[in-house]
This record gives C-alpha cells, sequence and structure tokens, in this order.
C-alpha cells in the first residue's frame, strides 16, 4: 500500500516536472519573441524619429540656404555665398541620409523622390539662375524679380513637401508609439508570469520533494528497523537466513549463519564447499543430495542433518527453503536454517520416554492376560475340586475340618471376586473407541436385569426418569449403573426396603464447582439415589479410590474396585461423578455427561 | 443321532480339565462316547486320518501349545470332511476379542469353563441335548456364549 502511493507518487510528480518544463518554455519563448517585438518596434519608433530630426535638419538647412541667398543678393558679400554653398551641402548631406533611413519605406521614398525633384529644382534652375543673374552687369531686374517670385513658390511647394512627409512621419510615430507602449504595457505582465508560475513550480516541487523525502524516510526506518528486528530474530529464535543463487553458484549468508556454526561473523566465504565442512560426515550425501535435488528439479526439499563445530558441540539442524526470481532473472533459493538441538533432544526424550511407557503398557497387558488366564485356571481348578469334594466327601471331613474347609471355599470365592473386579477395571481401562448412540433407558433396563435377584431378594424399588440417548460405550454405561444400582442394593438400611430413584436433568457447567466453571456447556446430570445407610461427607472423593473400603470384609464382602470402575467410565465419557451423602439418610451419585 | 451314541472329542492340555470333562459326561445320564487329546497337534493328526468316525460334537481349548484352538477351528473349517462338526469353544477366558474371533471363524457356541463341578455338569449337558439343527441354522452371537 505505502510502496504503491510511493510509485504513484513518482509518477505524479514526473507528469508534473514535464507539464510544468513545457509551461516554462512555452511561457520563455512567448516572452523572447515578445521582447524581440518590443526591440523592433522600439527601434521603428527610434528610426521615426531620426526620419523626422532629419527632416527638420533639412528644412532648416534650406533656410539657411535661403537667408545666406537673400544676405548675397542684398550684400553681395562673397562670406555669404560660402555659407549659401556650405547650406546647400548640408542639404545634400540630409537628403542622402534620408534616402537611406526611408528605404524601406515605398511612400517616403516617392515623397523624398519628389522632393529631392523639387529641391534640384529650386538650386539647380531657379537658384542658380537667380545667383547668375545677379552676378551679371547689368542686372536685369525684370528677369531677376521673376526668378526670385518662381524660387518663392518651388520653395513653398518644397517646405509643403517637406511638412507632408513630417505629418507621414508623425503618423507613423503615433502608430509606433502606441504599439510600443502596448508592448511595454504587456512585457512586465508576460515576466511577471514567468516569475510566479516559475516561483509555484519551484515551492509545489518543494513541498512535493520534501513530503516525499519524510516519507521515503519514514519507510527507510521501518525497514531499518525490520532488518535490525530480523538480525535479533535470528539470533533469539535461533535460526540462520542464506541465499544460494543456483546460476552463479554464489551464496550469501546472514550473520547468525555463521554463529549457528560457531565461528565468528562473515568469518569464511560462503560456499557450498565451505559449508559442507561443518555437517556431520554421516549426514553429508543429506546436503549433497538436497543440492542435487535442487539443481536437477529445481525444487528444495527441507533438510534435517547434524553439524559439528569447531568445538565438537554437534547441533541439530533443519533447512528448508523456496525459490525466488532475482532482478536479473537469476533462480535464487532462499532458505533458512533453525537450530532445533534442544526441540530434538527434548522430542528424542519424549520418544524414548513414549517407548518405555508402549512397552510398561504391554507388560501391563501380558499382566492382564496373566491375571485373566493363568491365575484363573489353578483358582478354577481349586474351586472345581472344592465342588467335587463337598459333593462327595464332605461327610469325612471332622467339624474342625469342615469349618477350615468352609474358610478354604469362602477364600477361593472372593479371590475369585476380585480377579472378575480386577479384569472388569482393567477392561475398562483399556479405552476402546466403541461410542455409538446409546438409549440408557434400554441400558438401565439391562443393568436391572442383571440385578434382578438382588433386587428381588431386597424387596427394592427403583423408580426412574425418562433418560436421554447419549453418545457413549453402551457396555460401560450398562456396567456403571449395574455398580450404582448394586451399591444401593448392597448398602441398604437393615429391615428397610431399599428405594432406588434415577433422575436426569440438563444443567450448566458453570453451576457446578467438579465441571469447568468458564464454559456454560451443558451437561445432562444423573442423579442415582437411595435412602440407605450412606456414609460421611469427608470420605465423597476416597470412595472412587481403588481398593479404598469403608466396612470390613465381614459385614460388606467387596473389593473396593466397583466405584473405582464407574469413575473411570464416567471418565471415558469426559464426563464426572460426585457423591453426596448422609449417614442414615442415604446418598446420592451425581454422573455428569456432556451434551454434544 | 437320539439313537446312536454321541460321540464327543475334547482336545485341551490340562490333564486336570480332561479329568474334569470325562468325569462330567461318566455322571451324565446320556449315552456318550468321550474322547480326548492332548493338544491341537494330536487332534488334526487324527482327524485327518482316514476312515474315522467324527465326533459330533469337538470342544476345543483355546490356549494350547503349537497349534491353538483357533487354528485347529480354521483348519477345520477349510476341510470339507470335516467343517459340518459341531464345534465348542471350551475356554478359561471370556474376553471379547477371542469370543468374537471364533464366532467369526465359524464356531457353534462359546463355553467359558466353570469353577463349579455342578455347572460344568449341566453345562456339557445342555451342550449335548442341544438341538444343533436349530442353533447352527439360527446364529448369531446373542446365543452364541452360552450363559450358566
Amino acid at each position: 500500500m505505502k510502496l504503491k502511493s510511493l510509485f504513484t507518487s513518482s509518477f505524479f510528480l514526473k507528469s508534473i516536472f514535464i507539464a510544468s518544463l513545457f509551461i516554462l518554455i512555452f511561457i520563455s519563448t512567448f516572452l523572447y519573441k515578445h521582447s524581440i517585438g518590443l526591440i523592433d518596434s522600439a527601434e521603428l519608433l527610434v528610426h521615426t524619429h531620426k526620419v523626422h530630426l532629419e527632416l527638420e535638419q533639412l528644412n532648416s538647412a534650406l533656410k539657411d540656404v535661403e537667408i545666406n541667398q537673400t544676405g548675397y543678393f542684398i550684400s553681395r558679400d562673397t562670406i555669404f555665398l560660402k555659407s549659401f554653398r556650405e547650406s546647400r551641402e548640408k542639404v545634400a548631406k540630409s537628403i542622402h541620409t534620408l534616402n537611406s533611413l526611408v528605404d524601406d519605406n515605398l511612400t517616403q521614398r516617392n515623397n523624398l523622390d519628389s522632393l529631392q525633384k523639387l529641391i534640384t529644382l529650386r538650386y539647380n534652375i531657379l537658384f542658380e539662375n537667380s545667383i547668375n543673374l545677379t552676378d551679371s552687369i547689368p542686372m536685369n531686374a525684370r528677369r531677376f524679380n521673376k526668378s526670385l517670385v518662381e524660387g518663392k513658390i518651388v520653395m513653398t511647394t518644397i517646405r509643403d513637401q517637406i511638412n507632408k512627409m513630417i505629418d507621414l512621419e508623425k503618423i507613423y510615430m503615433v502608430e509606433r508609439q502606441e504599439r510600443y507602449d502596448n508592448e511595454t504595457f504587456f512585457t512586465p505582465f508576460y515576466s511577471m508570469m514567468l516569475l510566479l508560475f516559475s516561483l509555484l513550480v519551484f515551492v509545489f516541487s518543494y513541498f512535493k520533494i520534501n513530503k516525499d523525502l519524510e516519507s521515503f524516510k519514514k519507510s527507510n526506518d521501518i525497514l531499518t528497523i525490520a532488518t535490525e528486528s530480523m538480525k535479533h530474530a535470528e539470533e533469539i529464535g535461533g535460526f540462520s537466513s542464506w541465499q544460494w543463487d543456483v546460476d552463479s553458484n554464489t551464496f550469501t549468508y546472514s550473520d547468525n549463519q555463521y554463529r549457528l556454526l560457531g565461528v565468528e561473523p562473515q568469518s569464511f566465504v560462503p560456499s557450498m564447499e565451505a559449508f559442507i565442512k561443518f555437517v556431520h560426515p554421516e549426514d553429508r550425501h543429506i546436503i549433497t543430495n538436497g543440492e542435487d535435488h535442487v539443481v536437477n528439479h529445481q525444487r528444495p526439499n527441507a533438510a534435517f542433518f547434524r553439524i559439528i563445530r569447531n568445538d565438537g558441540n554437534i547441533r541439530y539442524f533443519r533447512s528448508m527453503g523456496v525459490f525466488l526470481n532475482n532482478a536479473e532473472g537469476h533462480k535464487i533459493l532462499i532458505g533458512i536454517n533453525n537450530d532445533v538441538t534442544e526441540e530434538y533432544l527434548i522430542s528424542k526424550s519424549l520418544e524414548d520416554r513414549n517407548h518405555e511407557l508402549e512397552k510398561s503398557n504391554r507388560e501391563l497387558a501380558s499382566f492382564n492376560h496373566v491375571a485373566s488366564h493363568d491365575l484363573q485356571e489353578p483358582l478354577r481348578k481349586i474351586q472345581t475340586f472344592i465342588s467335587r469334594i463337598y459333593e462327595k466327601e464332605v461327610e469325612g471331613l471332622s467339624p474342625t475340618g469342615k469349618e477350615y474347609f468352609d474358610k478354604i471355599q469362602a477364600a477361593a470365592n472372593r479371590m475369585r471376586i476380585l480377579i472378575d473386579d480386577l479384569l472388569l477395571f482393567s477392561r475398562t481401562n483399556k479405552v476402546e473407541k466403541a461410542f455409538e448412540a446409546a438409549d440408557l433407558n434400554q441400558l438401565l433396563e439391562s443393568a436391572k436385569q442383571e440385578l434382578a435377584q438382588a433386587i428381588e431378594e431386597k424387596n427394592a424399588t427403583i423408580k426412574s426418569d425418562f433418560l436421554p440417548t447419549i453418545h457413549a460405550i453402551p457396555f460401560q454405561i450398562q456396567q456403571l449403573f449395574i455398580n450404582l444400582i448394586g451399591n444401593s442394593l448392597k448398602y441398604n438400611k437393615p429391615d428397610i426396603a431399599p428405594v432406588i430413584k434415577i433422575e436426569c436433568e440438563i444443567i450448566r457447567a458453570a453451576d457446578y464447582a467438579i465441571l469447568n466453571k468458564n464454559t456454560n456447556e451443558a451437561f445432562y446430570k444423573i442423579s442415582v439415589s437411595d435412602n440407605g445407610m450412606g456414609f460421611e461427607q469427608k470420605y465423597s472423593e476416597a470412595i472412587f479410590t481403588l481398593f479404598h473400603r469403608l466396612h470390613n470384609n465381614s459385614d460388606y464382602p467387596g473389593t473396593g474396585i466397583g466405584l473405582s470402575i464407574c469413575k473411570k467410565i464416567v471418565e471415558n465419557h469426559h464426563g464426572r461423578i460426585m457423591a453426596e451423602s448422609i449417614p442414615g439418610i442415604g446418598s446420592t451419585f451425581s454422573i455428569f455427561f456432556p451434551i454434544k | 443321532m437320539q439313537n446312536e451314541i454321541i460321540r464327543v472329542m475334547l482336545a485341551d492340555d490340562d490333564e486336570d480339565d480332561r479329568l474334569f470333562f470325562k468325569d462330567a459326561f461318566e455322571e451324565i445320564k446320556i449315552k456318550t462316547d468321550v474322547s480326548t487329546l492332548n493338544n491341537g497337534i494330536e487332534l488334526m493328526n487324527f482327524l485327518t486320518q482316514p476312515d474315522i468316525a467324527l465326533p459330533h460334537v469337538l470342544f476345543l481349548d483355546l490356549n494350547m501349545p503349537g497349534k491353538t484352538g483357533l487354528d485347529c477351528l480354521k483348519e477345520i473349517k477349510g476341510i470339507d470332511r470335516l467343517k459340518d462338526i459341531a464345534i465348542a469353544i471350551y475356554s478359561t477366558s471370556a474376553s471379547e476379542e477371542d469370543i468374537e474371533e471364533t464366532f467369526v471363524k465359524g464356531a457353534n457356541i462359546y463355553i467359558k469353563k466353570p469353577h463349579d463341578f455342578l455347572a460344568l455338569k449341566k453345562i456339557l449337558e445342555d451342550v449335548i441335548t442341544l438341538n444343533w439343527q436349530y442353533h447352527t441354522s439360527g446364529l448369531n452371537r446373542d446365543n452364541f456364549l452360552l450363559s450358566l
């Protein structure tokens, strides 16, 4: 996002720069042309002034000629004649100058031509005649006067012609002055515009560049921090990064790569050969195979291998990589090495422990086998022989012998119960994941059938709510009911018929300390309560431990396994069991099954 | 079947169990011809002889050295001449795995060795008098394990 905005900014800046450049060039060209025009019009104006001035000079020179002529006529002094000739030269010079000045103006040239003709006429014909006439003795007064009058007429025409030319130049001057004024009026405006626009571009560029610079600085800071944090992360995380340019077969290592190998950063030139020296000789094939795989298949594999540091310390590395193409189109394998020594050793010790556990589990299983077969077999024979003796030989025994024999039989029976219960317990321990939808009503019914004889003997009443169907291991739930109801039947109050109630309700985990209070999960609470002899509440947890008994064997024969089995079964179903009791009133066993 | 003597055979490596078995049949009022063999190998050697009178009911102990009861069961069910012999598994254990496996392999009934002689007599009598025709046709898991 940030990068993109930078790119667009540089594009924007380029466009602005090019546009400004064009506008500046345009304005400058315009201004240049305008200046040229200004110079032209100034020159024209000067030119007009010059023509005007020259014409005035011509006029005054002509006047000088007239005056000198008149002076000569009156005084006959040759001084006047000399001045007269000088004035004529001046006139000629003026005309010459004017000729070159009006060269480009056709109207004025024509005017000048006619002026020149008039002047020549005045001088050459009439004027010269007048002087010559004056000089001739005797003077022809009539011709002289006539010549003077003609001269006067020509002179007036000349003046008119000059005035005409001056008037024309005046018109030009007004025109050119106007044009010049116009141009001088716009010049500062255009210059100002150029200046202002340039200033605008400069100011804009400054702010834009400044802004970009700041954002570049910011990105640069972020980049610096990222690079730094990457370095630290590598050190903390015990990993390193490397790059392998496969095409040019060059390597780049991060500083931590060297540290992981147990050497100072940049202490050798990275290469496959240099690296492989660190690899455990037994694992070198992993690296070379991996290298071949990368070169031949262009696909990196994760590798796990050992390296040996210079101090002999063995470390376990996991290496992973991914292919990228760099700007020059080279294939670059970017990878990380992870020092997983600690994790590896932990997982290895866990694995070892797991093996031990498996071994001890197998031993336990074979112990179960021993208990189920090898222990049962001799006991069964003892019991069978006992039954045979009772059948045939019991009459031959003395009363004491018979009493002892009864005790042998009782002990053997007790051992039988113990073995059966133990087997049952160990079978409950072995969690077979045979979960299925189980109708608790049916399982309760089956349990009651199993206990039918005891129920009848004790004249017990069993009342039960309608129970749900849950996801369970059916035979275990049946066993649970058998054990709990069996308990209630066994520990009844003497001479009072047991009343056993099985109730079910849906509760929330948060309401019961025994359940995880942090969840609001729903549970089925199934309670089995009786009106039996009960027990003291302080035993409510101890009764669930294996072989724990509250009563003498002679009063209530038992093995102390039944409730342990119950607890195991409930735990197998991710549930909880608890007991509440008041001595002499009765007990309630509550089972919680999660509703899924 | 009622007219002729029922031939009963037991393969069990335990001497005491063979004794109980024979004693029990002696006390049963039904006429039977009981023979016992000491292990699976002996049993199969006997059964595979030609021209012998095959037993009507064969009791197989599971846990025997050399050839287990299960091995024998599999072999018998693979031999045409023998596969119709009614087979009763006769074992100390009643583990789910054993019951399941022998049922699948075609045993007709599963008896857990009782620990009372009277119970033994009763169960053997029940097995002998069982209507095998009926029992084999309505084969199912519920009546496979013969309860005492």
